[in-house]
């Protein structure tokens, strides 16, 4: 490819037809890798362009679905199913192990979210709508109760701490030499 | 493997799908022809530039420049709608005034100002 190259730039600065620099300039072209139109572009409005798109993203005409058109950055990307990498097979040959994604395949909008060390999109062992009722449904059961708890509070019946010889009058420095007033703490 | 049970936490291979044991309508068939002759076309260009001995560059993945492309320039495509309005204005302006009004809830309303000691929770 290179030894190509260099055989062109020979022949045009040969040839000569106008001054050197421009001679090179337009007689030989650097082979770059994406071209304008293998680049995403504007969302596509007529069946031609459809059809154009999809074989761009390397997908079947009818498979090829765009994401609406509402203003919101797309373009004419395609909208792919929200699967996480950790649903594909783990068995079959990736040519990219890590990634389970083969080279050339359309990548997903969120496709650095879908890894396998992050967002997981798996079947859970019970449906998400039972798994959130369930949660939900727990906690504000146990706010509601704390809620009612501080509305109407249920003490213990209690009463002054009774205390033993006539409430401890010599302890909390009574006259030993007075006679102290009787407490009857109890009923017979 | 007609009595086959997805395992609890995978979803089932394509290869177990029914469709493709009890699905033997043309259109479908051909459908999934089509696909994997994309597939099978786009894995050969991977791997004849693989396994060619006189590669000393990396191989260039188209789909992943596009990808990248099309997540950097979203711009181009952009159009202010109600929705992204509304996004653009609950993501980038409410934010910046979110400490100011939390500031002047808590000092300057009578349900939070309990005299001069307004503020002398926040310590460092």
């Amino acid at each position: 490819m290179a030894g190509v190259g260099f055989q062109r730039l020979a022949k045009a600065l040969a040839k000569g037809k106008g001054s050197g620099l421009s001679a090179l300039v337009s007689g030989c072209r650097a082979a770059s890798g994406a071209t304008k139109d293998s680049l995403p572009g504007a969302y596509p409005k007529t069946p031609e362009e459809r059809a154009a798109a999809a074989k761009k993203y390397n997908l079947r005409v009818e498979d090829y679905e765009p994401y609406p058109d509402n203003g919101e950055g797309f373009g004419d990307y395609p909208k792919l199913q929200d699967r996480s990498q950790h649903e594909r097979d783990p068995w079959y040959k990736w040519d990219h192990p890590d990634l389970r994604r083969n080279w050339g395949e359309p990548m997903h909008w969120n496709f650095d979210m879908y890894l396998r060390t992050r967002v997981d999109t798996s079947p859970s062992p019970v449906p998400w709508s039972t798994m959130w009722k369930q949660l939900f449904g727990f906690v504000g059961f146990m706010l509601f109760m704390f809620y009612m708890g501080e509305k109407f509070p249920s003490y213990q019946p209690i009463a002054p701490k009774q205390y033993p010889y006539n409430n401890l009058y010599l302890e909390k420095g009574g006259d030993p030499a007075k006679a102290p007033e009787e407490v009857k703490n109890y009923e017979i | 493997m007609a009595d086959y049970r997805e395992a609890p936490l995978a979803t089932r291979p394509k290869t177990l799908d029914p469709n493709e044991y009890f699905n033997l309508s043309p259109d479908y068939r051909r459908a999934e022809e089509e696909r994997a002759a994309l597939r099978a076309n786009l894995k050969r260009q991977y791997q004849l530039q693989l396994n060619n001995p006189h590669r000393t560059e990396l191989i260039e993945d188209p789909a992943l420049t596009r990808w990248v492309y099309a997540r950097a320039n979203p711009y181009p495509h952009f159009r202010p709608t109600k929705k992204t309005s509304l996004l653009g204005v609950m993501f980038g302006v409410v934010p910046l005034f979110r400490p100011l009004c939390l500031l002047f809830a808590l000092c300057f309303t009578d349900k939070f100002n309990h005299g001069p000691k307004c503020l002398m929770f926040i310590r460092y």
